[in-house]
């Protein structure tokens, strides 16, 4: 041993501390980076008792990484399923709703609330028919009933459209994470061969598997030259080696009849029903559960409201020997000649309308309402009031027993999507049973939302405790650092003196 | 056993998603508190909202009901009033047919009694209630009975009745000479034709036969009218008509006491058909009164359930309030307190 081995030993302790601080000093600056994992610095001893860092690593945890990740996929899923539920349910709230002292018309938005109104309309008008403005009142009620089935279907068709908007929004951001990755991915495969410090690269990668977890649910694994392969939750590889191409069709506009095109890896659907491995979860598969399942059928629920409503105002021929056909009556719709059957309305809730012969602004007759004939006016097969009496209430009376009878419905639409209502019910039971679905399915939505999303906070609270940075940690190990600093220093300038007497001794 | 460590990050948000929670909460009590009800009843009741919205829809019908009855009612009360004036004056007519003595003024007094009673009758038949005519069945734009004058079809059809039955006209001389019993099987023959059938409804009345009908509460339906087309009008036109087409006429005193007692049954049968109807519209007025108080009880106890769905409990809201105002407050000392937990406060600069 000599001094100038000593002088080697002192310069290898500066340069550890310096990467040590450089360690420390990483660590601080990124003590509120979401993501940012500790990174150690590893010393060793030298043969010649200097010491070295010979690496940086990472305090990792894959396991809680996982969670994390699984618990924001299913977190991401049920809040976009939330999101267009409550749109959906705000057709139906009735909260600010309240009945007026004078018994007048409730200011709900449902069609249900709506239907209640033309109860109430017509219960009027058959206590005062010759009245014009109780007539006029049973119009109000009908032509709101037929607006709230339009809003009810346009928000529909625009949850849906918001919905494909999303998963277009989403596939673009898949497919840009996915390059990134392979940038992440290629510098710690290079790095790794190369011996080189692939701890920010291996962060970098671990933030974007979360960033993409938002939009679909992913499971990983890593090879052995510590390349990363992803694929879906479902199994279908989206990342090995070279990303996959995520692609998507958007559709501009939905109607009730619309289908919107599935996502698709390399051609394999993993959206949609007929897909065979369907990503279960994430903002994807949460967008695709809204667009392709819970719309279409409440969709579904309306159209049968509003087939429900033409069949039920439906006028037969009053004649004694019948010979004419049943015709759309009071509710109608631009080209409708006939009554449709119950499992042949798609869309009808977005095109019913109150007949334009019962509207005096359009030219139409009020007195149609107390008489018959809105299908066909000036023909007398039509006419039930055939007396043309003042007071005639025959027809009322049926119209708003029509309401309230027992009327079969479609079990499901002829796109085959299911109502999963009671397909035996009142008009009335039917519009309310489909209030009741749509808020059930909107609390559940809503529960499994804030469940979820508590959920994730937990996991990333664990993750962030596991392999976050804790300031006074790096404190303690910077002051060590100081000290060791200036012990090796102090050291320095010892061994410079012993030299310096030495020399000046000789 | 690895020390459990907490990352700085964790600990300095800790507290953001708590404040978040309770402002959120927050807001929707404040709402709550104003209004009485749930901020978002259909994330609240969520399948149950159909249940509430059947109630809503049950309590709007009853109003509606209730409204609808107040008109009914209305015009049973307006109708009770004219039938009772009807009887009223047919009381009268009958004293002054009591009292009548063949000869002299007192003939033309009679006669001006029947023409008025006609009258009155014509006009309490014509009664209306709210713009629609009450004893018109359902044809209630039309006045049920026309106006009798000595131009009228019903005037005219009575005279040629007369005229076809004795060749003569009631004030010529010729019919001095027919007899008390023809008369009588007159009254009851061709004059009695007059006011029943298809003379009736040509010359009498144009109302229609079918009474209006009002549902009073959900599948109750109950008559709420009369018609003139019924006995009791008829049979009182017939009376009075007779006393004042034929009491001042040239008619031999034996044959107008045969008119004075043929009115006075006709008169008399008339008076109790329009009671025993007025005695019906009673019956279905108080059936109607019956029915109002149902319905007043079914919105109460709907009101109640409504209210149990839709209202928060205000000292439930208040004291969930209490407790986050304090929460927020702790959560806003907590980080405060964290913040100066750190070593970097302690080190010498």
């Amino acid at each position: 041993m000599s001094l100038s081995s000593t002088f080697a030993i002192i310069n290898s302790a500066f340069t550890s501390t310096a990467a040590q601080s450089s360690v420390i000093a990483s660590n601080i600056s990124n003590v509120s980076t979401p993501g940012y994992v500790r990174e150690v610095a590893n010393q060793v001893a030298t043969s010649y008792g200097g010491s070295e860092v010979v690496s940086i690593s990472r305090q990792a945890n894959a396991a809680l990484l996982d969670q994390l990740n699984t618990s924001t996929s299913e977190s991401a899923a049920q809040t976009a399923i939330s999101t267009g539920l409550s749109t959906l349910a705000a057709t139906v709230d009735d909260s600010a709703s309240s009945t007026s002292a004078s018994g007048a018309l409730q200011n709900g938005t449902s069609p249900s609330a709506m239907l209640g109104n033309l109860q109430s309309a017509l219960t009027t008008f058959q206590a005062t028919p010759s009245s014009a403005a109780a007539a006029q009142g049973v119009l109000t009620a009908a032509q709101n009933l037929t607006s709230a089935l339009n809003t009810g279907a346009n928000t529909v068709s625009s949850v849906r459209e918001q919905a494909d908007q999303s998963i277009a929004t989403s596939v673009d951001s898949i497919n840009k994470l996915l390059g990134q990755f392979q940038q992440a991915n290629d510098s710690v495969v290079s790095g790794l061969a190369s011996g080189g410090d692939v701890a920010s690269a291996e962060t970098s990668r671990d933030s974007i598997l979360t960033q993409l977890s938002q939009q679909l649910g992913i499971s990983t694994t890593t090879n052995s030259n510590g390349s990363m392969s992803v694929y879906t939750d479902s199994g279908v590889t989206l990342f090995q080696d070279t990303p996959q191409t995520v692609s998507f069709t958007p559709t501009a506009t939905y109607t009730a009849t619309s289908v919107g095109s599935a996502v698709t890896v390399n051609g394999i659907p993993i959206t949609g029903a007929s897909a065979p491995m369907a990503v279960q979860s994430g903002a994807l598969a949460g967008y695709s559960q809204l667009r392709d399942v819970i719309a279409p059928q409440y969709q579904t629920q309306l159209d049968q409201i509003a087939g429900g409503l033409v069949s039920a105002f439906a006028e037969s021929d009053q004649s004694a020997t019948p010979t004419q056909p049943t015709l759309p009556g009071l509710f109608t719709a631009s080209g409708l000649t006939s009554v449709p059957a119950d499992t042949a309305v798609d869309g009808l809730a977005a095109s019913i309308e109150v007949n334009p012969n019962v509207d005096p602004t359009q030219g139409g007759s009020l007195s149609l309402l107390r008489d018959g004939g809105i299908s066909s006016p000036g023909n007398s097969a039509y006419t039930y009031n055939t007396t043309g009496a003042a007071s005639y209430t025959g027809r009322l009376q049926q119209m708003s027993a029509a309401l309230t009878a027992t009327d079969s419905f479609a079990a499901k639409s002829s796109q085959g999507v299911a109502t999963g209502l009671e397909t035996s019910n009142s008009l009335t039971g039917y519009a309310t049973d489909s209030v009741s679905w749509l808020q059930g399915q909107n609390q559940t939505a809503s529960n499994a939302a804030n469940y979820q999303s508590s959920v994730v906070s937990q996991a990333s609270a664990a993750l962030s405790n596991a392999t976050g940075v804790n300031l006074d940690t790096e404190m303690t190990n910077m002051l060590n650092i100081e000290n060791s600093y200036s012990s090796a220093a102090k050291l320095l300038t010892t061994v410079n003196t012993m030299f310096s007497a030495l020399l000046n001794a000789a | 056993m690895t020390p459990i460590s907490i990352s700085t990050a964790y600990l300095g948000n800790s507290m953001l998603p708590v404040v978040a929670q309770a402002d959120q909460q927050l807001t929707t009590l404040e709402t709550e508190s104003t209004t009485g009800q749930y901020a978002n009843l259909g994330l609240q009741l969520g399948e149950q909202s159909g249940y509430e919205m059947s109630l809503r829809n049950a309590d709007d019908v009853l109003e509606s009901f209730s409204g609808a009855n107040a008109v009914v009612n209305g015009q049973l009360s307006a109708s009770a009033d004219a039938l009772s004036s009807i009887t009223t004056s047919a009381q009268s007519a009958l004293s002054a047919l009591t009292t009548w003595t063949p000869g002299g003024p007192a003939d033309s007094e009679l006669a001006t009694t029947g023409d008025s009673s006609l009258q009155g009758l014509i006009t309490a038949a014509n009664s209306t209630y709210a713009g629609s005519y009450l004893f018109s069945g359902v044809n209630t734009s039309e006045a049920p009975m026309a106006a009798y004058s000595s131009t009228s079809s019903s005037y005219s059809s009575l005279v040629s009745a007369f005229q076809t039955q004795f060749g003569c006209s009631p004030t010529s001389a010729a019919a001095g000479s027919i007899s008390a019993s023809d008369v009588t099987s007159f009254l009851s023959g061709a004059f009695d034709d007059q006011f029943v059938g298809g003379n009736w409804t040509s010359n009498w009345s144009s109302a229609s036969s079918t009474d209006t009908t009002a549902e009073i509460s959900p599948g109750q339906t109950v008559t709420t009218s009369t018609n003139t087309n019924t006995a009791g009008f008829q049979d009182l036109a017939q009376g009075y008509a007779m006393v004042s087409l034929l009491s001042d006429s040239s008619l031999s005193s034996s044959a107008k006491q045969a008119v004075v007692t043929a009115a006075m049954s006709s008169i008399t049968a008339g008076s109790s058909a329009i009671t025993a109807t007025a005695a019906n519209l009673g019956q279905v007025q108080s059936t109607l009164k019956q029915t109002d108080d149902d319905i007043t009880t079914q919105m109460t106890l709907l009101k109640t359930q409504l209210g149990g769905l839709d209202n928060v409990s205000e000292t439930q809201v208040a004291t969930q309030l209490n407790t986050l105002t304090t929460v927020i407050e702790t959560a806003y000392q907590v980080t405060a307190q964290l913040q100066k937990l750190s070593l970097a406060q302690y080190l010498p600069a």
